[in-house]
């Protein structure tokens, strides 16, 4: 079962204006979209798709606040497909569709769609940076900033839900979907990357009563600290709120700062994730503020010392 | 403390205020004469979260409550109370304010000194 990650995250909106001129400003592009909402894209193709609550095409919402419809994963082949399928079929209902994808449901009613991947490969090179006693990654006369550099989101990144049970949920994406813990902050939940990604992360559950189930945040890839500093610190100059953040987490290493949303919901930028393979063994570390970051940052105004008052003559 | 004119907040509108001395900022909800004035501190989380998508912007999309745009939660205007979401049964602080003759919208008292950041 060779699941990639998340391709698209679909939400049922009730403000598809808001919505649409907050996911553009995040730094994504339109693909497609019309009146009735559409896909707005990172660079490779993944990203967010948006339709008005009441749209008939979208699964049932479950009967919490959370605007989250359903999730699409992104997997190899059709092979994969298959796999999921009779795997999934065994005690649920599993729709095929016309396109090649299957429908269906976690053990929370959470709406699941799994398509052989459509995300675009991408060829960009990482943030470079220099440090005394390694090769210079930036050369001569090459710049570490300028204005107006592009800080655009990558990769849809991850998803963290708020679900009533941890043991149904790892249960039911480890044991039949085949992810594996990366690691665990006790008190809240574990870490969780599919089988076909090195990410230290596409998915972090976090347990919650049953009336918060949902979605806590998505995250978007960006190429390196700088991109997600500066992609912030914009985004907070147009008038954006800031919820956490800038920072870097512990688990997983990447940098983060979180955002909030008319999606209902978080949107992070992350940046350098740890990778893992299957050798790697779970860490586990008490739920706080100390286990979740290394660091935490608040962004303030541009503000400069310079040379302090004149000297009175 | 003077916070903005009554006509500078559209009816059926949220504006946020920042004032000198409060950690958090002041929301302010028009209903035709009735103003209704919150602090922008969603209780979901101990110490509270700022609750807008971007400056002013408040209230849920059919403009019928006031939203946290954290996780969805939604809050009835007049009362505060949180009637979806996280916080399900808590309550937003509510600010005393009042309109003064001349259409001015005042804070009621000086913020007290545990409010202050």
């Amino acid at each position: 079962m060779n699941i990639i990650g998340p391709d698209y995250l679909v939400f049922g909106v009730d403000d598809l204006v808001a919505c649409s001129e907050f996911l553009t400003a995040f730094g994504l592009t339109p693909a497609g979209v019309d009146d009735k909402g559409g896909l707005f894209e990172a660079l490779d193709g993944t990203g967010v798709i948006i339709r008005h609550k009441s749209d008939p095409d979208l699964p049932a919402p479950l009967p919490t606040a959370t605007m989250l419809r359903q999730q699409v994963y992104g997997v190899r082949g059709d092979a994969d497909i298959e796999a999921i399928a009779a795997e999934l079929g065994k005690d649920r209902k599993v729709h095929r569709l016309a396109d090649g994808t299957i429908e269906t449901t976690d053990d929370f009613g959470f709406a699941l769609k799994f398509q052989v991947t459509k995300r675009r490969k991408l060829e960009m090179p990482a943030e470079k940076i220099n440090a005394p006693g390694a090769p210079a990654q930036r050369g001569p006369n090459v710049l570490g900033v300028w204005d107006g550099m592009p800080a655009k989101p990558r990769m849809l990144s991850h998803t963290v839900l708020f679900v009533p049970d941890i043991e149904v949920a790892t249960g039911f994406y480890c044991q039949r979907l085949g992810f594996v813990i990366t690691d665990v902050l006790k008190g809240a939940g574990p870490f969780l990357r599919p089988k076909d990604n090195d990410d230290h992360h596409t998915l972090f559950f976090i347990r919650t009563p049953e009336y918060m189930k949902g979605i806590e945040h998505l995250a978007f890839h960006m190429g390196g600290p700088t991109e997600l500093m500066v992609a912030g610190s914009r985004f907070v100059k147009s008038g954006y709120e800031s919820f956490w953040g800038p920072g870097r987490h512990k688990f997983g290493s990447n940098w983060f700062w979180y955002f909030n949303s008319p999606l209902g919901t978080h949107f992070e930028y992350d940046a350098d994730m740890d990778k893992h393979d299957d050798e790697w063994i779970a860490r586990e570390a008490p739920f706080g503020p100390e286990a979740s970051q290394m660091f935490l940052l608040q962004h303030r105004e541009k503000w400069v010392p310079g040379p302090g008052p004149a000297p009175k003559e | 403390m003077r916070l903005c004119r009554l006509d500078e907040v559209l009816d059926g509108q949220a504006r946020g205020f920042s004032v000198p001395g409060l950690q958090r900022k002041v929301i302010l909800v028009r209903r035709g004469v009735s103003v209704f004035a919150y602090r922008d501190s969603c209780p979901h989380y101990e110490g509270g979260t700022p609750m807008a998508w971007k400056a002013d912007r408040y209230l849920n999309g059919e403009g019928t409550h006031l939203a946290c745009h954290s996780h969805g939660a939604l809050f009835e205007i007049e009362t505060g109370e949180c009637v979806l979401g996280p916080c399900l049964g808590q309550r937003l602080t509510k600010v005393p304010v009042r309109i003064s003759p001349s259409g001015d919208i005042e804070m009621v008292r000086e913020p007290a000194e545990e409010e202050l950041g």
